[in-house]
């Protein structure tokens, strides 16, 4: 395959950033889309010319680092992918590719395609939490938890924290990744004990880090990987109606 | 961690205000197109003996609306829905405001195909309904109601749409009224914290057929008084 690419370079949050263009030939069609990032990097490291900067870790669609908009659609062209789980037989030769980084205020950039996520982990620290014994785990099933709540529970929980969501918002609100956490934790007996304050805390700490506001497009859903759902969020809505009454 | 931010001071609280305010104002919209549905009353329909044997739907509309301005309790709802209209333009305007502070750099590719045109684009779709309120308003409310200058409301209603481009500026006001209302209503729930998946698809469901129900029986009223 031969493709066109159209990168985004920005040495840095300060510095104003702009599309540059290369060009790739001989490419498998069972390539991964960040092992294209990889053979360019080598191409450019062999001319002496700095690296695209991105980020990735796992590269098995499970630990959330990998981000990039490809084409204005975060992590690409197909549904529910990560960018580590797409490969070139999703586009066509002779294809231009524009790559981007994750953008909101809230999501400064690093380098290039790398964006500084730390907003969304001060947002865990804010609830996402279970008051819990230290010690060794417990058993897993001194609490007897219906199937369907543990599914359910398990469905929000599955969020990897990629950021996608916030990257495709018009309005660049985390409402999907906090959802999901809140949710996840009001399902379950152990996420009980901070249940009110959870939804406070997580949804405070969520508009001080300056992220917008939920307009309910579903847009955000429709790119998750994990598939979190629409609901959640208004399962959150929810959950900070009952804390704003009871508390 | 203290938080101490107000009920609607939050992004969720915001979007309740919101909801609240909207869920407030299409229960006003259904009241309205009830009554304004006696415009289009055939001839052939009166005396209506339930009505008083009124005769006619000239005689029916202004007694209809001698009784909205007189009947006080009318005129305190009236005063809670300017209160819900402005909450509700004022609170958009602080949001949309939020949003775009929130954004980062625009995106040089986008692609829309994850959302609908209607449901990104609540403000444009909002902000021609705001024209279109002022101008009704202006043409009718302020003349019957606050000035005083028509008396024959039914008149005054029948010599505006019988000029086509009022007619016009009307149909484009409720096909914004229709998407606006699409979205509205689905959201609006979500945003109070509707969260069974089997309502939510039934309240997707009557969004949909309430909004085009709605549109349709308004955009027939000027349409039938042009041409009668």
């Amino acid at each position: 395959m031969k493709l066109t690419l159209k990168i985004w370079r920005q040495e840095s949050a300060k510095t104003k950033g702009k599309l540059v263009t290369y060009k790739l030939s001989d490419l498998s069609s069972d390539t991964s889309f960040l092992e294209m990032l990889d053979v360019l990097n080598e191409e450019l490291a062999s001319k002496g010319e700095p690296a695209v900067e991105f980020d990735h870790d796992c590269r098995e669609g499970i630990c959330g680092q990998c981000s990039l908009v490809i084409n204005g659609k975060a992590h690409g062209p197909e549904e529910h992918y990560t960018t580590c789980q797409t490969h070139l037989r999703s586009f066509s030769d002779g294809d231009t590719i524009t790559i981007e980084p994750f953008r909101a205020n809230s999501f400064p950039v690093i380098r290039d395609l790398k964006v500084d996520r730390g907003s969304m982990d001060r947002i865990i620290q804010a609830g996402g939490y279970i008051s819990s014994f230290t010690g060794m785990a417990p058993e897993a099933n001194t609490i007897p938890i219906h199937h369907d709540i543990a599914e359910s529970a398990f469905d929000s929980a599955a969020c990897i924290g990629c950021g996608a969501c916030i990257a495709t918002c018009k309005n660049s609100s985390a409402a999907l990744f906090v959802s999901a956490k809140i949710g996840h934790l009001a399902k379950l007996p152990q996420g009980q004990i901070e249940r009110t304050e959870r939804a406070l805390w997580m949804i405070n700490a969520h508009d001080e880090e300056g992220f917008g506001n939920c307009s309910n497009t579903g847009a955000c859903a429709m790119v998750c990987p994990q598939e979190v759902q629409l609901l959640d969020i208004a399962r959150m809505n929810f959950e900070y109606n009952r804390a704003k009454c009871i508390s | 961690m203290a938080v101490k931010k107000g009920l609607f001071k939050t992004s969720v609280g915001r979007k309740n205000l919101m909801a609240i305010t909207g869920l407030f104002i299409i229960f006003f919209l259904v009241i309205h197109l009830i009554g304004n549905l006696i415009l289009i009353i055939p001839n052939s329909f009166f005396p209506i003996e339930f009505w008083g044997g009124v005769e006619n739907v000239h005689d029916m509309y202004n007694a209809y609306s001698h009784f909205l301005v007189s009947f006080w309790p009318v005129t305190i709802v009236a005063w809670v829905l300017y209160a819900a209209m402005i909450i509700h333009v004022v609170d958009a305007l602080l949001i949309t405001i939020q949003n775009r502070k929130s954004r980062g750099e625009k995106y040089q590719v986008t692609d829309n195909s994850t959302s609908t045109w209607y449901s990104r684009n609540m403000g444009v779709l909002g902000t021609i309904l705001g024209v279109f309120i002022v101008l009704h308003m202006a043409q009718f409310w302020l003349k019957y109601k606050v000035l005083g200058t028509e008396h024959d409301l039914y008149e005054l209603v029948l010599a505006t749409f019988k000029v086509w481009w009022f007619v016009l500026i009307y149909e484009i006001g409720i096909i914004a009224m229709c998407f606006h209302l699409i979205h509205g209503i689905e959201s609006a729930h979500r945003s109070l914290g509707i969260y069974p998946k089997k309502v939510m698809s039934i309240i997707k469901y009557i969004a949909l057929c309430f909004s085009l129900v709605m549109a349709i029986l308004y955009a027939i009223i000027p349409i039938i008084l042009y041409l009668k």
